[in-house]
């Protein structure tokens, strides 16, 4: 007992040096290995935003323009030609519309359901109408392959932040145009966590690709590997 | 030699030490390659708080280093001890919170990548995940106890 007081020191002494050994370690680390300590952490899901009319948070009718950048007009992608009016191939079941011209058209905002869930086939059509797809896994999944053009935001990396603004500097995208959110399908949370997260800088028009880059792989669908250039 | 005397014997707690030691440097060095990963199977849990899970996934893989190798090294037993046995504690908790509501999650004790996994194989790994850390809980109460005895 007469030990106790000098035990407890011995053991917050061990936390100390974990938290200054762990501040180091971040403050050395690649940004593919960083973490904000008090940086954007997902709230836990309340309620997941499943199938079609999912609900989001902060989803509001309001045409909110993101205040980071000006709203701008649609831009095509930096790699990517201006959208072209590509017939899609009506996909079965399409959670959004029927199936009219461009992407705008065909994957219209829908203010009660900001993120909403695609299913495979339209997933391809929104591929063949330069629909940006953002990549929420970690960038080494992502270097290990990714759909074609995607671009790479890992939502769980620091190096988040200045991936969003790189998007945002090259795709220009619009806050009410739509973007595809991939993972890795089944269980993965990342794609959610992206589009919550792409809620609160302004955007409105979230397509969560279900089934993510397994399907898409396994589909023969284009895939690319390495860095986005 | 009484049975209490056999159990909290130093010969016994040296190897107890050691092992519970090296088990958790083990656990440690995944997490600490890759603290974004680490974060996410925490998050994955949910059960702590946001503002929580970040400085977790910093600090928590050095504090089971540091602990591990102070058990290792024989320094500041009781101190690495103690604090091995609250992680623990934790960890059974938070494993049986989610078996209980149903809600399956990778441990992230000693892989963090995450994986995709049928419901009944996570299941299966958690529940062995707590009969692993009941049987390390034992090992740090039989250090924690033969040094207080020790000391008496």
């Amino acid at each position: 007992m007469p030990k106790l007081v000098p035990d407890l020191l011995k053991a917050l002494t061990l936390l100390a040096a974990a938290i200054l050994c762990a501040g180091l370690a971040n403050g050395l680390a690649g940004p593919e290995r960083k973490l904000g300590w008090g940086a954007w952490s997902p709230a836990p899901m309340a309620a997941a935003p499943v199938a079609v009319p999912a609900e989001a948070p902060a989803a509001g009718p309001a045409p909110a323009a993101p205040p980071e950048w000006p709203a701008a007009p649609v831009r095509p992608l930096a790699k990517q030609p201006s959208k072209p009016a590509i017939k899609p191939p009506t996909p079965a079941a399409p959670p959004a519309s029927p199936a009219p011209l461009d992407a705008a058209a065909r994957f219209p905002p829908a203010p009660a359901s900001v993120i909403r869930e695609l299913d495979s086939d339209s997933a391809w059509t929104a591929f063949q109408l330069k629909v940006p797809f953002l990549d929420a896994r970690r960038s080494a999944d992502f270097e290990e392959g990714h759909v074609a053009g995607a671009w790479s935001l890992p939502v769980w990396e620091a190096g988040l932040e200045a991936r969003l603004i790189g998007f945002e500097a090259k795709a220009n995208p619009q806050p009410k145009a739509p973007l595809v959110v991939y993972c890795s399908g089944g269980d993965c949370e990342d794609s959610h966590l992206l589009a919550r997260k792409l809620v609160e800088l302004g955007y409105r028009n979230l397509l969560i690709y279900r089934d993510g880059f397994p399907d898409w792989s396994a589909k023969g669908r284009p895939v690319a590997r390495g860095a986005r250039p | 030699m009484s049975r209490p005397g056999l159990l909290l014997h130093p010969w016994l707690t040296v190897r107890a030490q050691i092992a519970l030691g090296a088990v958790f440097v083990l656990a440690a060095l995944p997490k600490l390659a890759d603290p974004p990963g680490f974060a996410e199977a925490l998050w994955n849990y949910q059960l702590a708080p946001a503002w929580l899970i970040h400085p977790a996934a910093l600090a928590l893989p050095w504090l089971e280093l540091l602990c591990g190798l102070a058990l290792c090294l024989g320094l500041w037993v009781r101190a690495a001890a103690a604090w091995l046995s609250a992680l623990l504690l934790v960890f059974i908790l938070a494993l049986g919170i989610n078996l209980a509501r149903n809600h399956p999650v990778d441990c992230g004790c000693f892989q963090v990548q995450a994986r995709t996994r049928s419901t009944g194989e996570r299941v299966a790994d958690m529940r062995w995940a707590i009969l692993r850390d009941l049987g390390l809980l034992a090992l740090a109460a039989q250090v924690l106890a033969a040094g207080a005895r020790r000391r008496d």
